[in-house]
Parts: structure tokens; sequence; C-alpha cells
């Protein structure tokens, strides 16, 4: 019996280590020249559930002379295992130690697994800090995803970032270390800078004025660009897509075929970072996503396909392909489903077409509680489209409703936050109204905390302190009581993190190391999570985090991520937080005049629209 | 309605995989291999597989069975050709039959005969296993404690032990026992291994455990107990 073997005997969910899935490719070492690790900073079950690992996975592995394994956080049980056996972490294709990997390849999704991310090279016994890094541990430790926008408290343990889609990157990336080789790693890391997307954190210079204010990030070497800005693909039609994605043994987060319908999205919600960074929206054709359903259910055996986006309502040609995906796999009793809808009664009618049995539970995202605060966040949803989308849900045979909001957006006051109790009892009223029986009508609402995020119009806003958002959310703790009523709340403390490394720069970077060395790890998880370590973690270091996520910063100052881009204009940021604070919103790029966010010409692209200018099937 | 018997074995990274995932696990490869499933009726309707006896996880299987119950009669070898072509590794079918509507795998399940594998310590020879043993059988009561909802419960085991041998080759511990099936008297080959402990000296972390064979209650092998189907 192998150490590996006595271990995992001991273990919760064993399955999370050995690999071994329908559809995981295992390629001998001895022939491919290019070695890379996938690693998700979070547990298998969510990090199997990310699109972006499945593309990348099959992108790389598509080629004879590279190979991609995967690698997720373990679990606490199998952290401590580890360690007390001295058993580095592997990878689960061929269970070697990450050491023996070419590239380490993060995703950055959240910004509460930064912690993971460092422990996990911990764990691998790679030195956390690139320079660190010699000829003797020649890997390059990489990162991509939304976080990598702002990667600034990662900042000194990545050796190189790579901004936007990576479909396209990743070939430059295998394409530079078989060109380059590791050997060299100051020369490997200049070329990997001349890749287009690619920031090398090493190679520029924070610099800060005597008042501790950012003053600006530049480069400290000849030849790599003052201004990194992102990558995308084209045409997703011609995109590699993964039709043969791994179909997990273990049940994950989202366990599911998932067909990405079309990325970025055109609605502009101000507070939205996924709305900023993957503009602009770019549709597939009705055909590609057919046929790619159809590779879909064949191969993964999923008796769910989930119709996935930003906005999958929005799709042009949604109606038509609902129905034909219904009708095709309804003998087989593979259904269809939204991740979420819109609030308009098409959206309804568009979910009945899914749900022909099961009425489960809808879920609305009215965002705010008022019109006019709606109207600052640019979510153009009015009080009445929400009632008679809720009544059209209730006459089709729904029971519940859940709705989301978030607390301490700009400007909110506490009329707003009743506002959101109010429309509960609207919508409550409403099921009443439709005859839905008292025992089983409910409606719940979440709220989460809102969180500035570079690169939106409100960048430059504070969040709303503890204090306020604790007091919110007790406000609605005592409105929302009754029949028929539920409300749940996230713990504002993980948004307060979230917003201090959102917006953070490289004095984080001791931070993150303090907490992890203080045991600070999985803190998405609330039973993992320790907020007194984490204020232990910013004292010992003399940080104070409250700098970071209460700071209200002026259209004049430098931001830690202004070196980085997303084709978005600053001027349009700055417009749109100017329309919000007055009210003002903006129109929906797709069927309105462009709104010249500058993405298009900056990238010198157009947004992919099925049928612009003819008529739209469905 | 139709129902095909398979055998499969159960191994590799498979073993890790608890049983209500190896359920959804042959639940996808039947619908990858496109068979024509029956489904339960009702709002949520599954398909109607059943399995004899769950494999608790770490466990391998080599002679495991699952029913498929089939809307059209298919040749069960076709059936197994279709499954074989679309299993994940480590679930490996690989024989047919019809069988019969009669009761069901589950119920049939008398016992379990499993082996266990494991390092023997240093200096342990034939005869003090032998002796260890006889001494261990003898016992009338052997009670083991186990973890339920309503705390620790402690448990005699002895009844459930119907058989225990051992060979000593190698290095090696060979333990092959046969242990009562069912939702009540149950016996993990763990825990025999565990109480065995006290009259030999065992390192119970060491051993890989194999489910060799289900049983009827007569002996006879699950997949002997065809029912009255011709062929």
């Amino acid at each position: 019996m192998t150490l590996l073997e006595r271990i995992l005997a001991r273990v919760e969910k064993p399955a999370r280590y050995v690999g071994g899935e329908l559809n995981a490719i295992v390629k001998d070492w001895r022939r491919v020249p290019v070695r890379i690790a996938f690693a998700f900073p979070d547990v298998y079950e969510v990090g199997m559930s990310h699109l972006g690992l499945h593309i990348l996975y099959h992108v790389v592995n598509s080629r004879d002379d590279a190979l991609m394994e995967r690698v997720f956080a373990p679990w606490t049980d199998m952290e401590g295992e580890m360690r007390a056996h001295g058993l580095p972490l592997f990878s689960l294709e061929s269970q070697r130690p990450l050491r023996d990997f070419d590239v380490i390849a993060f995703t950055l999704q959240y910004e509460l697994s930064y912690t993971n991310v460092l422990n996990m090279l911990d764990l691998a016994g790679i030195p956390l800090e690139s320079q660190d890094r010699c000829s003797e541990m020649p890997l390059v430790v990489v990162a991509g995803g939304p976080c990598a926008y702002n990667p600034e408290p990662l900042a000194p343990f990545l050796d190189a970032v790579f901004l936007g889609e990576g479909e396209e990157a990743v070939h430059d990336l295998v394409d530079t270390l078989r060109r380059y080789g590791r050997a060299d790693r100051e020369r490997l890391l200049r070329a990997l800078a001349q890749i287009p997307g690619v920031y090398v954190p090493r190679f520029y210079r924070a610099e800060y004025a005597a008042d501790g204010r950012l003053e600006r990030v530049v480069p400290r070497v000849d030849g790599v660009p003052v201004r990194v800005s992102k990558r995308l693909v084209r045409d997703l039609d011609r995109a590699p897509f993964p039709v043969r994605p791994i179909v997990p043994y273990l049940e994950t987060v989202h366990d599911r075929a998932v067909l990405e319908v079309f990325r970025g999205c055109t609605r502009g919600c101000r507070f939205c970072q996924a709305g900023a960074i993957y503009r602009p929206v770019r549709e597939k054709s009705l055909e590609t996503l057919l046929a790619q359903a159809e590779e879909l259910v064949r191969h993964t055996g999923y008796n769910e396909l989930s119709l996935a986006s930003l906005s999958t309502t929005d799709y042009s040609a949604i109606k038509k392909l609902l129905e034909t995906l219904v009708e095709r796999y309804r003998d087989e009793r593979v259904s269809v489903s939204l991740p979420s809808l819109r609030v308009d009664a098409f959206a309804v009618e568009l979910a009945r077409a899914v749900q022909e049995v099961r009425k489960s539970g809808l879920t609305f995202a009215p965002e705010a509680g008022s019109q006019r605060l709606r109207n600052v966040i640019n979510k153009q949803v009015a009080e009445e489209d929400l009632l008679r989308t809720v009544e059209a849900a209730f006459r089709a045979g729904w029971l519940r409703v859940k709705l989301y909001f978030m607390l301490g957006l700009p400007g909110e006051t506490i009329d707003d936050v009743e506002g959101i109790a109010k429309l509960a009892r609207l919508v409550l009223a409403k099921g009443r109204e439709c005859g839905v029986p008292k025992g089983r009508l409910s409606v719940t609402v979440s709220t989460s905390s809102f969180v500035p995020k570079p690169h939106t119009p409100f960048q430059w806003e504070p969040q709303a302190p503890l204090e306020v958002l604790r007091e919110r959310q007790r406000f609605l703790q005592d409105r929302l009581k009754g029949k028929g009523l539920v409300y749940r709340w996230h713990d504002p403390e993980t948004s307060f993190l979230e917003a201090v490394f959102a917006r953070g720069d490289r004095r984080l970077a001791p931070v993150l190391r303090r907490a992890v060395e203080l045991g600070c790890r999985l803190d998405g998880w609330r039973e993992c999570f320790q907020f007194d370590r984490w204020l232990q973690a910013f004292t010992a270091v003399g940080v104070e985090p409250g700098a970071y996520a209460y700071r209200k910063y002026r259209y004049e100052d430098v931001l830690p991520w202004d070196h980085l881009g997303t084709g978005v204009d600053r001027d349009f940021l700055v417009a749109e937080h100017v329309r919000a604070l007055a009210g003002e919103i903006t129109q929906d790029c797709r069927d309105e005049a462009c709104v010249g966010c500058g993405v298009c010409p900056n990238l010198d692209i157009v947004p992919r629209l099925l049928g612009v200018g003819k008529d739209v099937p469905g | 309605m139709y129902r095909v018997r398979i055998a499969y074995r159960q191994e590799g990274p498979a073993r890790y995989v608890s049983h209500l995932d190896v359920m959804r696990a042959f639940e996808r490869a039947a619908r990858r291999a496109s068979l024509p499933l029956a489904y339960s009726s009702g709002f949520n309707p599954r398909p109607k597989i059943t399995f004899a006896a769950p494999l608790a996880v770490g466990m391998s299987g080599c002679r495991e069975y699952v029913d498929f119950e089939l809307e059209k009669e298919l040749d069960p070898a076709e059936v197994l050709d279709r499954l074989r072509e679309n299993m994940p590794g480590g679930l490996v079918p690989y024989r047919a039959q019809a069988v019969a509507k009669g009761p069901s795998l589950m119920s049939l399940v008398q016992r379990n005969r499993y082996l266990a594998v494991g390092e023997a310590p240093e200096g342990m020879d034939q005869e003090t296993v032998a002796a260890g043993l006889e001494r261990f059988l003898a016992c009338g009561e052997i009670t083991v404690e186990r973890q339920s909802a309503k705390g620790l419960r402690r448990k005699n085991i002895r009844p459930g032990i119907h058989s225990l041998a051992a060979r000593l080759e190698g290095g090696k511990l060979y333990l092959t026992m046969e242990l009562k099936a069912g939702s009540a008297g149950n016996v993990r080959p763990d825990e025999v291994i565990a109480a065995l402990g006290r009259e030999l000296p065992l390192l119970p972390d060491v051993f890989v455990f194999l489910r060799t064979a289900l049983l009827g209650g007569d002996g006879r092998l699950l997949w002997d107990m065809k029912g009255d189907v011709d062929g």
C-alpha cells in the first residue's frame, strides 16, 4: 500500500485527489516537451465547475507537444495528512509533484482564493516569491482570470499574468516555452513579456509618494509595454470549445453539461466587473450551438444542459435555441436550464419552455430596492416589470421566487433598503392574489454586499463600512419576517476582504503571506474563514485594510491597475460614474446606439450579434 | 419490460468513488450508450437502474452487479458492448445476461466475500497466524464499536463471520472472509481486521480490500440466480 493510498483511506471524499474521470487525458511525459499544471485555487467540486478549466484543458491537450493536468486546493483534512507525511502537492492525471511541471497556471476567480494560491505553492514545495524561484526551481507560475485585471496584491508571487481570454494566448505560452526553454529564467520572462496581454510584474516598479499614495507603476526594464491590454477571441464560432469535457464522478457545484452561448454582455450594469472586462458581446451562431449541444450530450451523458453566459436570455435567437433543444432531448430526459433570468415576461415564457414539469423556483435579480438606486447602478428593471413577471410566473405554476439584491451600493439610503422589503412584500401579495397556496408560496430575499471592482464605473467608490452593512442586514431581518418570507445574507466580513484585495496594491502581498502563515486558507468557506486571523495579519504587517476598502478615489488618483487595460476607455468609466451619481441611465448597446465605451475601436473588433440589421430567428 | 444484469469490476481510481456517484456514472454511461432505459413515472422520472450492494469507499470489487430495465428488448451482448465503450476508467462491465422480473438484486444478497491484503508484521509466521485465527474464531462474542446517529453502539459481529482464512506469502498476509450482508447484521471487513488485531499483531491501516463475490443465502453466486429466463 502506497503512502497516498494510506492517506486516501483517511480523508473525506478521496475521489477529489485521484483523477481517472471520463474524458480526462493522461499523456506520456517522455513524448511531450511542455507540461502545464492548471491549478484551481479551491476544492475539486468548485474547480471542476469552471468552464475556463475545461476550455484550456482542451486547447492545450489538443497539441501534441504540450500537456495539461489538473490540481486543486486540498481540503483541510488532506492538507493535514500531506503535511504530516511530507507528501508534496501533485497533479490528478499523472500524480506527479507540481515541481515537475514547466508551468503552474492559476486561475484567479475570486479574491478570497488568494491564500489558496500561496498555500498550494507552499504545499508543492515551490518558493512563494518569483525572485526565489531560481535555476533549481525553473518553473514559471502564471495566472489569468477576472482577478488578473488587478493582480498587484499577488505581484511578487507571480511570474507572468495573462489578461483576458486564454484560448489563443495559451498557445503563445507553449510556443514561447518551446523556443526559449526555462533554464534561463530571465530570458524566458523577457520573452513572455513580449506576448500581447502578458504582464510580468517583476519588470514593473510601483512608486509611492511620501504620504503613501501610489504615484505610478512603470516598467523598470526596456522593451516591455507601459500598458498591457487584454487578449480576446474574435469569433466564438471558430474558437475551440470543449464538447468532451471531463465528467467528474463526484457531484460538483454545477453538475451539468455547459454550453457557452455568448461572451460579453451589453447591459452595462455599473457595479459589474464581468460586464466590463468581457466586452464586446460575441454571440455564437445557432448552428454552432446546436452542433455543440449535440456533441456535449453524446459525450457526457449529463441529464441537464445549461446554457451559460452573463445573461443568456439576451441571446438573439434564444427562443428558437431553447425550443429546438427542449424538443430534441425531451425523449432522452435531458433537460435544458438557464442560469439566470432577466426580469420580464419573455423570460417567464422561456422558463416555461424549459421547465415543463418541475416548477421548482425562479430567481430574479433587481439588485436594488428602489427605482432611484436601480438607475444609479443602471439596472433597468422597473417595479411594474418585476410584478408583471412574477405574476406570469405564479400563474404558470411556480410557487417560489428568489430575489437577489446588493446592500451598500453607492448612495444607498435606508429608504432604498426599505424598498427591498416593500418589493418582497409586493411579490408575496402578488403570489396570494394569483392563488398560490399559502403554505407553499415563498419569497426569498438574498443580499450580498457591494464590492467596488477595478475597471468598473464604481472603481472609485468606497465600500460601505462593516457596521453599516450589518445594520442594514439587521434592518432587513426585522422587515422580512412573516409567513412566506425568507431572508438570507452574506457575511459582510468576507465582502470587506474582497474589497481590500480587489482594489489592493503590492503592499498587500506581505499581508497575504502572513495570513497564510497564520492558517488562513479556503477563506470562501464559512467553516474555514477566520476574520480575526486576518486582522492579526494586517496588524502584524502594519497595513490598515480600511484604507483600501473605504477609500474614495479621485479621478486624478493613480489606481493600482491603471497600467492594465480592458479596452474600455477610462473617460467612459468617468462619464458612467458621473451619470450614476446623477441617477441617469445608459442604454443597452445591443439594440440602441453605441454607448462609446471604446472597446471596439481600441481592440479593433465589432460586437457579433446574430442577424444585426436582419430578421432575427425566433 | 426487459431486465439486463451486468457484472462489472470496480478498480483503480474508481475505488474511491462513493456508491451514489457510481450510480450516477452508470446512468450517464447508459445515456452515452443510448440504451433504451425505462424510467420511473412521476414528477422526477429516474432511470430504473438498480445495484446489488453498495461498495464501501476505498474498496475494489471484482464481481459487482447492476440491473438495467429497458423499454425495448436488446441483446445482452449488445448492452454490454455499448456500455463498455462508454464507461469511465475503473468501472469495467464484463458479462451480461437477461434476467426475469423477480426479487430485487439487493434483496438477494445475503453474504459478501472479501479478500484483504496487507503487510505482515516483521517475524510473523504461518503458525502464529493459524493459532491467532483459531483463538479469534473460538470467541463466542466479538464486539466492535460503531458510530451511529445515536452515538457509539457496541455490536457483536461473531454471528456474521461465516468464514475466515489466512495465508502468509512473500511478507504479505492474505485474509479471505465471508461475511453477513444486508440491512441487519451486516459485517464490514475492516471491522474484522481491527478486531482480529486483538489476537494478532496487525497494522490495520495497511490493508487493501477487494470484494470478490456477492452470494445468496445458499452460498450461490448472485450471477447464477437468474430466475426463470430462457437460455
